[in-house]
């Protein structure tokens, strides 16, 4: 896809993520039809448009909703619901918690760069404290959000960080991730360059190391995926080999039939009190 | 012929399960009734009491004349508030009757729940109902025998027979208006339903996940009104016919979706359960306030339709029309629905007609435009998945292909691409339906559960000699010129659940029609019938 389509800075994150994606996607044992995005609002939402696929590229903070709307009604669909940090973990928030708790096989990917970049520069829920911005002068007066341990929290039986400065480790995770039959969730450690100035691409290099095998328990992986600052893991932090999804009824193309509203009236009343 | 009775007691006291038992009955012997209700937003305490009008012909609406019987199962707070308005020769089953049955219930049953079939037995036994029928409409033994235990107390206290009303022939079935609803949804091909929780609108939901399990339709509670507006347009997308159900203040957090429909062009039914505002208002209660909310829902400017429907059978034509509607031109459609007509359990005489339909899923080849420009504005509409052909859909304006584009020219083809659809849904608006004399100089004109009560309403007031038709609009929105005629030169009374007479104004807003007088009622309770007369009457001189 040539460059100039794309209304990303030159550097940004996003590029790297989406080629990556691309790849994966590609190379995935699905038939390219079957193969649906959602996104929000904001620069990485802005990603199934540069990307060869359906997609329904909605409101801000949406995305999850859709995603689940979309996937009870075609379970065949693989459903990806790709947006940033302001999108899934603000705006989005509630609907990134209990999007987990439906037990459905959706992936989640934010591409995390720590900051709100289509609006220029204001905090997000994952800026630091004391990150002075244009809304926030005097510096973030908010704990920053520790994204991967709050899905942890809900349920999430895959959660993995990994970096868009290392094409290869993020082309392993978001492809387990993708297979993985279950919500799974991907923080994706982004760099924005024109709005972020601390963690930039060197900042993460010095900082980033990869996890070995999967930890053992949830909580373990909780405090794994907790850790932030000199030292950051990256990897997949927990996935739950027994976890089960949710079955959903096949209802596409299987229409109601007369006989069975027939057989729906004069039920019984349903009094509300 | 008729009787009236009305049961009051304190939340949790058992009234509910009287009337539900009650209507049950009823409807199996062949009974025309309307019963409704008013209850307060508790589990446990205050006041409720439930209204039943049992009458040898068709009704529809609360008469408002005295009760021919009252049933306390409190002490003193159902005879003080309604022992008022018991008819002359009234009946009064105060705390003390009811305790005995209830002794009786408890020695007999060894369960004083029984005493709610008993108060139906015996209200039966009133009627003159056949006790031999019983075991005919009594699902077990022992509910028969409560049944016959509530003829004993009426035989007991001199009431067996006191107003003969006699069943009427033919097939019925027994609906609230919700229940409607949810059925015509169904018939509309409705496959998908995301909703949270919300009075009036609950039973919506909680209908469809009853029935979930044994036919092809999903239910989902959604986390937020902003989850379920969102689902169902993503279930939408991918394929199924789609509806979220709730009250206004649920609807408040989905008009952002709203928009998103309008921009996406994605089908969805939006029902709205109305219920006394603003914010969290009277829970319980009904009132037909969101009419200029729903109509102006949604930033940014695109086509909708808005139904409001005034009887069980319009509930379910009107909304079996809104998927298909919502589906043809893409496009969010509204229902309009209250806590009264929601709450409403009325006898439909006649076969319901269960007519399905059915939805086409054309393919198309890659190279697909999700917004192809076309004369009508809309465009084809395919889903994810069946062939090649990529489904870009986008809530920026976007070009043909569904891509964000900021082609400025672009976008006001693309507006009145959205806007152009409101031609074609003008000439296939549905047509407000009139009764009473045509000729009357006035006309009531109404919109949604008030018109049963206003055509009850004309014909109390022809009996009188005053010459007044009705006009009930089933579509709000959008209004056309054809709908006006008959009605530009005579004298209109607007009956409206609201403050400031909503419809009065988009009458006169989209028909250039003005309304010479309102009649408002904004309590939260239903106009009765004998109510509106006498406000019709007062307008009138």
């Amino acid at each position: 896809m040539a460059k100039q389509e794309i209304a990303w800075c030159p550097g940004c994150g996003d590029f790297p993520i989406r080629a990556t994606l691309e790849k994966v996607l590609k190379e995935l044992p699905v038939p390219a039809r079957n193969i649906v995005l959602t996104s929000g609002i904001g620069q990485a939402a802005k990603m199934p448009h540069y990307l060869p696929y359906s997609y329904f590229n909605g409101l801000h903070g949406r995305s999850l909703p859709l995603a689940v709307g979309i996937k009870l009604a075609r379970p065949e669909l693989t459903v990806i619901a790709v947006s940033g940090d302001g999108c899934h973990y603000g705006e989005g928030g509630n609907h990134f918690i209990h999007t987990i708790r439906r037990r459905l096989d959706i992936t989640i990917l934010v591409c995390d760069n720590k900051v709100y970049g289509l609006t220029k520069g204001q905090s997000s829920p994952t800026t630091d404290q004391g990150i002075r911005n244009a809304l926030d002068p005097q510096g973030n007066l908010n704990t920053p959000l520790s994204p991967l341990v709050m899905a942890l929290a809900a349920g999430a039986p895959f959660a993995a960080r990994t970096f868009a400065g290392d094409p290869h480790h993020m082309e392993q995770v978001l492809r387990e991730a993708i297979l993985f039959k279950g919500p799974s969730v991907v923080d994706i450690l982004q760099p924005c360059v024109s709005f972020n100035k601390v963690n930039t691409y060197a900042w993460y290099r010095e900082r980033v190391y990869k996890l070995g095998e999967p930890l053992q328990d949830r909580h373990e992986a909780m405090r794994a995926a907790d850790r932030w600052g000199e030292r950051i893991p990256i990897g997949i932090f927990w996935r739950d080999g027994q976890f089960v999804c949710r079955e959903v009824r096949e209802t596409f193309r299987r229409p109601v039939t007369e006989a069975a509203v027939a057989r729906l009236l004069n039920t019984k009343c349903i009094m509300m009190r | 012929m008729e009787f009236s009775v009305l049961i009051g007691g304190e939340a949790g006291q058992g009234m509910f399960s009287v009337e539900l038992e009650l209507s049950e009955m009823l409807c199996r012997l062949g009974y025309t009734f309307f019963a409704t209700k008013n209850y307060m937003s508790r589990i446990r305490g205050g006041h409720n009491y439930h209204m039943i009008r049992v009458s040898d012909r068709p009704v529809h609406a609360l008469s408002g004349k005295p009760w021919d019987m009252i049933i306390a199962m409190d002490s003193a707070e159902t005879e003080r508030r309604h022992r008022p308005s018991l008819a002359s020769d009234g009946v009064f089953l105060g705390s003390d009757r009811v305790g005995q049955i209830e002794a009786e219930a408890g020695e007999a049953f060894e369960d004083v729940t029984a005493t709610g079939t008993i108060l139906v037995g015996l209200i039966l036994a009133c009627l003159g109902a056949d006790p031999s029928a019983h075991r005919t409409i009594a699902p077990d033994e022992s509910v028969g025998r409560a049944l016959a235990k509530g003829g004993e107390f009426a035989a007991r206290w001199g009431l067996t027979g006191r107003r003969v009303i006699s069943p009427r022939p033919g097939d019925r079935c027994k609906l609230d208006g919700n229940q409607a609803l949810a059925l015509g949804a169904l018939m509309g091909g409705c496959q998908f339903v995301a909703g949270y929780p919300m009075t009036p609108a609950t039973s919506i939901l909680q209908y469809i996940a009853s029935v979930a399990s044994e036919i092809p339709v999903h239910f989902e509670q959604a986390e937020d009104e902003i989850a379920a507006l969102n689902m169902a347009l993503g279930a939408s997308y991918a394929g199924l016919r789609s509806m979220v159900a709730t009250s206004g203040g649920g609807f408040a957090l989905m008009t952002e979706a709203v928009s998103l429909a309008g921009m996406t062009e994605t089908p969805v039914v939006v029902i709205d359960a109305q219920r006394p505002g603003p914010a969290t208002g009277l829970p319980t209660r009904t009132e037909q306030g969101d009419l200029e909310f729903v109509l102006h829902a949604g930033h940014g400017e695109f086509p909708r339709v808005i139904f409001a429907p005034g009887s069980i059978e319009e509930a379910i034509s009107l909304a079996r029309r809104a998927f298909d509607v919502a589906d043809r031109w893409q496009i969010p459609v509204f229902i309009l629905t209250d806590q009264y007509l929601a709450d409403s359990v009325q006898i439909m005489e006649g076969r319901v007609p269960t007519k399905m339909l059915r939805r086409e899923y054309p393919v198309f080849e890659a190279g697909y435009r999700r917004y192809a420009l076309t004369d009508t504005g809309v465009s084809p509409l395919t889903h994810p998945g069946l062939s090649e052909a990529r489904v870009e859909v986008d809530s920026d304006e976007h070009t043909e292909d569904g891509k964000i584009t900021e082609d400025l020219d672009l976008r006001v083809r693309m507006v009145d691409k959205r806007l152009r659809k409101l031609e074609g849904l003008r000439k296939e608006a549905v047509m407000p339906s009139r009764s009473g004399d045509r000729r009357a100089p006035t006309v009531l004109v109404s919109w949604g559960s008030n018109r049963q009560i206003v055509d009850e309403a004309v014909e109390a007031l022809r009996a009188e000699g005053i010459a007044v038709s009705s006009a009930h609009f089933g579509q709000v929105y959008p209004l056309t010129p054809q709908m006006a005629r008959g009605l530009a030169r005579k004298r209109l009374i607007c009956i409206e659940n609201n403050a400031t007479g909503q419809f009065g104004r988009l009458l006169r807003r989209e028909l250039g029609l003005n309304a010479a007088h309102q009649v408002l009622k904004y309590n939260g309770e239903c106009f009765t019938v004998a109510e509106l007369v006498e406000r019709v009457k007062k307008v009138l001189g």
